[in-house]
């Protein structure tokens, strides 16, 4: 009898500490696991009611996702044409090409810019004729053809927590008179005499750093192709270039004030997020897709994004550096009929040319619409600031044909950078040891 | 009937072992043909065409010095983490199934880290090192807790290590638990009988004839190591400065992230090959070792 009990209790602990771990699993991974899909259907609506065209989306903007479903819902009832949207947070080409050796390809699919390029000329339609083309200056054209319908607008600079600065200077935070390094330092300076001992954070994922910092050393480049294939080639000698250590400038005082300085590459990027939404830090290098981190947290609304500062007088430091992001193609395949590809014709012209897409796109999904014709009023604090520069014409474009290793590779050196392992003579020459050594993207 | 035809014996192989070796070609054997094929192609994974460039993706696999990095980090990593697990497994299944009180419980109790899947066990892990240590050694400043150990490359493989020794410790000591109780009672009376003390009768009866056990372990190990991919992408994620990223982080990011298909397919093929030979070599030197009562 009393073994009996015995061996329940332990099958119940057991049970008990599965469930929990299952819980931890769903809420730490969310759809991350290994090739994690998550298909979330409107299949109510069919062919019951009208055209009997289905049509599947591909979504890989993750925090949108549940939008997307419930749009599908809802642009179903309406039109008769089925959508089913899928997410997948493995990465895009990966994800796509299972799609494409299962002959079983996305009608839509939101790709990145550079995937547009890779994937577009084999497997994407022309969308030249499609009214939308005119109102936007972000489409992906391929050999004269436009193929990528541009998402939105997000674009990288530097993350302020204007309430947190505020308490402390009593003055209302103009991210203007801070363009210059030499400004921000004294601002820097001004918030640590006031009490906050360590107003920065750094984000060490490589992507970050790799991808999105250090990118804007060659996109802020008087020539930028011409730069990156004096990298190739390498003669292109960072160490003395003047973009190049203005940027590195900024990153050393950020380093200097980070708050995480004692074990930099062991910041988690949650905490950093959260200790900026909470004012715990005033400045975080980042981008306007921050904000589906910092809406977790207890935020404050007076928060913004302004150019990094830099002692420089190209104009750089009045403009953030990004542009179109995320695009979607139609699949061109025969897989794709041609009543789904117009199907899908008709879902993108419905977002940009229907006042309730417009509302999906802006108000629903908090995106900065890449279409002069859309107005967007209500948008999160970071995105508010990327649409004013965007349509001051203060962005600085992106860069799309950095080699698919460059982010890891650079990354990493940058990481080193970041721990204290190489000097930034040491940084600048793995980089342009791994420029030189690798084969340049055709373009 | 006659039983030693060849249509009988095609008969009786497929009515036991048919589905089986429909499902395992189907499975494992054409996706292997099918990967060996797309080593020879320059494919990009998504492109229509997939263009043969012979031995291409071997000569870059050679020259792929991130590669041989990680490897020779796998092989580090799998020797002390194989050698740490086996330790561990075998001295828990030795105080479990010595008697002690309530050595059911324990048992269960050490299972239960296999029981959670990898990538949990990594963020439940990347808390710990991160957050808990870091907090513990700040309190009572404990100088070389204060900082995390994911943030230095000694550190996190340390972290993989001692992560990797918590979640197979378990699962090897069943096995090992196994091995005590199929040692028969009166082998180790008689040992008692002729005057051995415990000691010798564990290290001259028990673990000879237990010697399957730790071929097995061993294999299970050697090869979970080698392949270790959900550990490491959750712990560390290769970081700091890629210096965490194991064989099977690399091929990974070689065939799908930088979109060389052909060449992570080919380094794979290493991986598998350098993985088999280990594991056939130390599963014919555990065979040897093997004896009956």
């Amino acid at each position: 009898m009393k073994k009996k009990f015995v061996a329940m209790t332990l099958v119940t602990a057991m049970g008990l500490s599965l469930v929990a771990c299952g819980g931890g699993g769903d809420t730490n991974t969310g759809g991350s696991a290994a090739g994690g899909d998550t298909s979330s259907g409107s299949s109510s609506g069919g062919s019951a009611s009208g055209t009997g065209t289905a049509i599947t989306i591909f979504n890989s903007k993750s925090e949108i996702q549940d939008q997307f479903v419930q749009m599908a819902e809802e642009y179903s009832a309406k039109t008769g044409v089925d959508v089913e949207v899928y997410y997948s947070s493995d990465t895009v080409a990966a994800h796509l090409a299972t799609r494409y050796s299962a002959n079983d390809p996305y009608t839509l699919s939101m790709v990145d810019a550079k995937d547009v390029y890779s994937l577009g000329a084999e497997h994407a339609i022309d969308l030249s004729d499609q009214e939308w083309v005119g109102n936007t200056n972000y489409a992906i054209s391929v050999d004269g053809k436009v193929l990528g319908f541009p998402v939105c607008i997000e674009a990288r600079g530097l993350m302020y927590n204007a309430d947190a600065i505020e308490k402390i200077t009593g003055a209302t935070f103009n991210p203007d008179d801070y363009a210059t390094l030499d400004a921000f330092k004294g601002l820097l300076d001004q918030l640590v005499a006031g009490g906050m001992e360590k107003p920065t954070g750094i984000m060490k994922e490589d992507w970050s750093m790799g991808a999105h910092f250090l990118a804007e050393t060659y996109e802020e480049q008087p020539d930028v192709e011409a730069f990156v294939q004096s990298l190739y080639g390498g003669s292109a000698d960072l160490a003395n270039n003047a973009k190049w250590n203005a940027k590195m400038d900024f990153f050393d005082t950020m380093m200097q004030y980070n708050y995480a300085g004692d074990s930099p590459v062991a910041a988690e990027r949650e905490v950093s997020e959260q200790k900026l939404a909470e004012g715990e830090i005033a400045f975080m290098f980042g981008g306007n897709w921050d904000w589906a981190m910092i809406n977790a947290y207890d935020f404050s609304e007076n928060m913004g994004m302004m150019p990094v500062p830099q002692n420089t007088d190209d104009g750089a430091n009045t403009k953030l550096v990004g542009g179109g992001s995320k695009y979607f193609i139609i699949d061109s395949s025969e897989n794709t009929s041609a009543e789904q590809q117009q199907a899908a014709k008709d879902f993108l012209n419905w977002l940009v040319m229907d006042a309730e897409g417009n509302a999906f796109l802006t108000e629903k999904c908090n995106l900065v619409p890449a279409y002069s014709n859309i107005d967007a009023a209500a948008l999160d604090p970071l995105s508010t600031s990327v649409k004013k520069y965007a349509d001051g014409g203060n962005l600085i474009g992106n860069y799309d044909y950095l080699p698919d290793d460059h982010y890891s590779v650079c990354g990493a050196s940058f990481q080193k950078y970041l721990a204290g392992q190489v000097d930034r003579a040491g940084l600048a020459g793995e980089i342009e040891s791994y420029w030189s050594s690798t084969t340049p993207v055709e373009h | 009937m006659k039983t030693n035809t060849m249509s009988y014996k095609c008969r009786q192989f497929f009515m036991f072992a048919g589905v089986t070796t429909v499902v395992f070609a189907a499975v494992v054997i054409a996706p292997f043909l099918y990967g060996l094929y797309l080593t020879f192609t320059s494919w990009d994974g998504v492109s229509k065409e997939k263009p043969f460039v012979g031995l291409a993706n071997y000569v870059s696999t050679f020259g792929d010095a991130a590669y041989w990095q990680a490897l020779g980090r796998t092989f580090l990593y799998s020797a002390i983490a194989v050698i740490l697990v086996n330790v561990v497994a075998f001295i828990l299944a030795f105080l479990v199934t010595s008697g002690v009180k309530g050595q059911n419980f324990f048992r269960a109790g050490f299972f239960i880290p296999n029981l959670i899947g990898g990538i949990v066990l990594g963020y439940i892990w990347k808390f710990v090192f991160n957050r808990a240590f870091v907090a513990l050694g700040n309190a009572l400043s404990i100088g070389f807790l204060s900082t995390s150990w994911l943030a230095t490359t000694g550190g996190a493989m340390l972290c993989l290590i001692i992560v990797s020794v918590w979640q197979y410790a378990g699962y090897m000591m069943l096995i090992y638990v196994a091995g005590f109780m199929s040692v028969s009672g009166d082998v180790l009376e008689a040992a008692q009988i002729d005057g051995c003390t415990n000691m010798q009768t564990l290290v001259h009866i028990s673990v000879p004839l237990m010697a399957s056990s730790f071929v097995q372990c061993l294999f299970l190990t050697v090869t979970r190591c080698f392949m270790v991919y959900d550990v490491n992408l959750s712990l560390t994620k290769g970081e700091p400065f890629n210096s965490s990223v194991m064989a099977a982080m690399h091929v990974y990011n070689q065939a799908f992230t930088y979109k060389n298909y052909g060449t992570g397919q080919a380094e794979a093929l290493i991986l598998f090959i350098v993985c088999a030979v280990v594991g056939v070599l130390q599963v014919y030197v555990g065979k040897k070792a093997e004896v009956s009562a």
